[in-house]
């Protein structure tokens, strides 16, 4: 591990109040030199806010940050440092009339390009159409290219994967473990647990504006549990909710789910021995990791709400990855 | 380097290209409507009425194609639409960006926020200079075209002495752009206040009382007419819009640095 300064990204005390709500509270984390790191929590939990204050675009209310070696309230040195950043924001404004081309020679023209052609054959937008044609996962690509063109050394990435097809979000995290292994430095935020677990070595958690957690992503992974939805018969489902590691099990018509915390093949095994009719395993929805291990329910919601209200920006568009989207479905049925 | 200059520029040129033509067949269609009106003794239609409106909408001498250009083109187009309409545009540049969050991406460049923001209001000049530098030869050729004759002279200084009064409308527009976040409200409070400062300008103007209100109004340091008519000018008018038009410039910079995008 590198000293303080030599960290590309050291986070001390960040603060952000958009009026009387508090954004960033407080937040303080450092990124080491070719390490992937990912910075998750729910939607609304000042993600969005952190990453914009890191990129200059909103003035910290206390505290500070040091990016490649630049106060972010050193506007002089952030500018120069930017010729080594790349940013892919949550939301991408590009300019919809003219074509994919287009927006790239300009990118290109103020920070450079050189890898352009290469990162063109890995992610597809079509850069000969206006980009107010361009599908989600075609704006996030053409937002991919851009942020990576100039071979930054570090990259600052907002919900990168929202829009992208299982295939190209395959790519993608393929891609940033090349990048890593190459001495990139990359930061990201996600909602997205199976997301994060793929790609990071390490995870900072934030929850309603403040930092909560920094681990190792197979440590988040053992405290997550799984998420389980069981269709079987009434019998069955008393015993199975019994089981050790089970947790808030919720009746439904047919069955019953919870988050199991224990041995997957300890349940496997239980579940063998019932008459079952269908069974999902899956990565539990990141709400439900903060509600059963660092909260209640209920103030997991106020930070969102809070959250959102402070922001606005922080919202994702709702893709998800498919176990992902699994979760939070059975959860409401 | 001026790569956003370049590129907000090129952004600008359809837009450009179809004000230039819009005014010029304005222009054509008031030069032909001056050809029916010979022999209508003109003047007498508006002898009644006070001299207040007389003044404020530039009318001296409609006989004459200097006048009539003055009235109808000068300072309903240039004066009245052209400012308006650079306040407009103008009002969008920055706040437009904001709202999309383009922005976002912009001030990720490795270039300051001042730069970024004098380059993309650089973008405007290309229809500002278009309008004046291909409109007033539309205007030459239809004026010969229908046999009358313009001292070349004051139709270019016309246009010349146009430019610091559109760079302060811009300018007006500029500083709603970077103050509020969003398009649609810079754009209307831009344009409401030029259009107030001309009302103003063109009411205290003919009176005594209050008649410093009318040094507010950059209309007021632009008059077209008795440009066309006999090159007339103060240079100190056009000194005084570059000073404001300066001002405008540093205010929205200093207001940009400042706010959370």
């Amino acid at each position: 591990m590198s000293g303080e300064t030599d960290r590309p990204l050291v986070v001390e005390g960040l603060t952000k109040a958009f009026g009387s709500v508090v954004a960033n509270d407080d937040v303080s984390f450092a990124v080491d030199g070719g390490e992937v790191f990912g910075f998750l929590g729910p939607n609304g939990a000042g993600k969005s806010t952190t990453i914009r204050l890191l990129l200059g675009l909103l003035k910290p209310t206390s505290g500070t940050a040091r990016v490649l070696g630049a106060d972010i309230r050193d506007e002089a040195a952030l500018t120069e440092a930017k010729r080594r950043i790349g940013y892919l924001p949550a939301h991408l404004g590009f300019d919809g009339e003219v074509t994919g081309e287009a927006v790239l020679d300009y990118h290109g023209a103020m920070k450079g390009d050189g890898r352009r052609e290469e990162l063109l054959g890995l992610f597809t937008p079509p850069i000969e159409r206006p980009v107010r044609e361009y599908s989600t996962g075609n704006k996030r690509m053409l937002g991919l290219v851009q942020a990576f063109m100039h071979d930054p050394d570090l990259v600052i990435m907002d919900e990168p994967t929202g829009g992208l097809d299982p295939l190209k979000q395959e790519a993608f995290n393929e891609f940033v473990r090349d990048e890593r292994d190459r001495g990139t430095t990359v930061f990201f935020s996600s909602h997205v647990l199976s997301e994060v677990r793929r790609v990071c070595d390490r995870v900072g958690i934030l929850r309603a504006g403040s930092l909560v957690e920094l681990e190792d992503v197979e440590t988040l992974l053992h405290r997550s549990g799984k998420h389980v939805r069981v269709h079987a018969s009434d019998a069955a489902v008393a015993a199975i909710a019994d089981l050790d590691g089970v947790i808030e099990p919720k009746r439904f018509a047919e069955g019953v789910q919870f988050i199991y915390a224990g041995d997957v093949n300890a349940l496997l095994g239980e579940l063998a021995t019932h008459d079952v009719s269908d069974v999902e395993i899956g990565e539990p929805p990141i709400e439900d990791v903060f509600a059963h291990y660092y909260g209640s329910e209920e103030s997991v919601d106020g930070g969102d709400d809070s959250g959102a209200a402070s922001d606005g920006r922080d919202e994702s568009d709702g893709v998800g990855t498919p176990d992902e989207s699994d979760g939070p479905g059975a959860t409401n049925a | 380097m001026l790569e956003t200059a370049r590129y907000e520029g090129r952004r600008r040129l359809r837009g450009a290209a179809i004000l230039t033509a819009g005014v010029g067949a304005y222009a054509g269609f008031i030069i032909w409507y001056f050809t029916v009106l010979e022999g209508v003794d003109y003047e007498d239609v508006f002898e009644d009425l006070p001299p207040a409106m007389l003044d404020a909408f530039g009318i001296e001498s409609l006989s004459t194609i200097e006048g009539f250009l003055g009235a109808q083109v000068f300072n309903f187009v240039w004066l009245l639409g052209l400012g308006l309409y650079f306040a407009y545009v103008a009002g969008g540049t920055v706040a437009g960006d904001i709202e999309t969050e383009r922005m976002d991406l912009l001030l990720s460049f490795p270039v300051t926020r001042s730069r970024l923001l004098v380059e993309k209001f650089a973008g405007l000049l290309v229809p500002m200079i278009a309008v004046n530098a291909l409109g007033g030869p539309i205007i030459y050729l239809f004026v010969v075209a229908v046999g009358e004759t313009i001292p070349l002279d004051h139709l270019l200084l016309a246009h010349l002495l146009s430019i610091p009064f559109l760079l302060v409308c811009a300018g007006v527009g500029l500083v709603f752009s970077v103050a509020v976040d969003r398009s649609a409200i810079a754009e209307r409070a831009a344009v409401g206040t030029v259009f107030v400062l001309y009302l103003v300008e063109s009411v205290v103007g003919g009176a005594d009382a209050y008649d410093w209100l009318q040094y507010l109004s950059p209309t007021q340091y632009y008059e077209p007419t008795p440009i066309l008519i006999d090159g007339s000018f103060e240079p100190i008018d056009s000194a005084v819009l570059l000073v404001a038009f300066v001002g405008l410039l540093i205010l929205s910079q200093v207001l940009f640095e400042r706010r959370d995008v």
